[in-house]
C-alpha cells in the first residue's frame, strides 16, 4: 500500500521532471532561434527569463514530492539541501574573491543553479549512504 | 535512543516492508529507526506503540550514555 504511494508519487516526479524539462528545452532552443532574428530589447529580456518558467515547474515538481514523503525522507532531503547550498554559497563566494582579488577567470553566474542542483544529487548519494 | 521495534516486528513475524505498510512509512525509514540511525518524532513514535499496543517506553528507551549525563 505505501509501496504502491511511494512508486506512484516518484512515477508523478518522473513525468512533471520530464514534462518541465521538455518545456525548458523548447523555450532554450525558440529562444536562442529568435535571438538571431534581432529582436528588440524588451523582447530579449522577456525571452531571456522564459526559461525560468519551465525551472520554476521542476521546483514545483521536487516541493510536490518532497511533501510526499516522510519525515525521514525529509530529513536525507533537506540535510542534502542544506549541504548543497552550504558548498554552493559558500564556493560562489570564495570564487568571487578569487575573482576580483586575484585575476581568476571571470564565470558566469549561469552556473550557480546548475552547481546547487549537482551539488544537491552528489549530497543526497552521501547523506542517504550515512543512514543505510 | 535505543529501541526494540526488531524484536517486537519479528514476535508478529513482520518484515519491515510490512510495518512500513502499517506505518505508511518507506522500508528505508523502518530500518533508520531499527538500526538506532534515526529518531522518529512523537507522532510517529506514538503511532508505532499503537500498531504494536505498547506503551511507548516500553518499545524505546534513552541510550545509556544519554542517562548517565542525566
Amino acid at each position: 500500500m505505501e509501496r504502491e504511494k511511494t512508486s506512484l508519487a516518484a512515477k508523478r516526479y518522473s513525468r512533471d521532471m520530464l514534462i518541465a524539462g521538455a518545456l525548458y528545452a523548447g523555450v532554450v532552443i525558440g529562444g536562442a532561434l529568435t535571438l538571431n532574428q534581432e529582436p528588440p530589447q524588451w523582447a530579449v529580456v522577456v525571452i531571456a527569463l522564459l526559461p525560468m518558467l519551465p525551472a520554476l515547474l521542476m521546483l514545483r515538481a521536487y516541493l510536490v514530492f518532497l511533501k510526499g514523503m516522510d519525515e525521514f525522507q525529509r530529513q536525507i532531503q533537506s540535510e542534502a539541501v542544506a549541504i548543497a547550498a552550504g558548498v554552493t554559497g559558500f564556493g560562489s563566494f570564495s570564487y568571487g574573491f578569487l575573482e576580483e582579488w586575484a585575476g581568476f577567470p571571470h564565470l558566469p553566474l549561469i552556473w550557480v543553479l546548475p552547481t546547487l542542483i549537482f551539488s544537491w544529487g552528489v549530497a543526497l548519494c552521501i547523506v542517504r549512504l550515512r543512514y543505510k | 535512543m535505543k529501541n526494540r521495534l526488531k524484536v517486537l516486528r519479528a514476535e508478529r513475524d513482520w518484515s519491515q516492508a510490512d510495518l512500513a505498510d502499517k506505518l505508511e512509512v518507506s522500508r528505508q525509514s523502518v530500518n533508520a529507526i531499527e538500526t538506532g540511525k534515526y529518531d522518529p518524532s512523537l507522532p510517529l513514535a506514538f503511532k508505532i506503540a499503537a500498531i504494536f499496543g505498547l506503551p511507548i517506553e516500553q518499545i524505546f528507551s534513552a541510550d545509556e550514555s544519554a542517562q548517565a549525563a542525566e
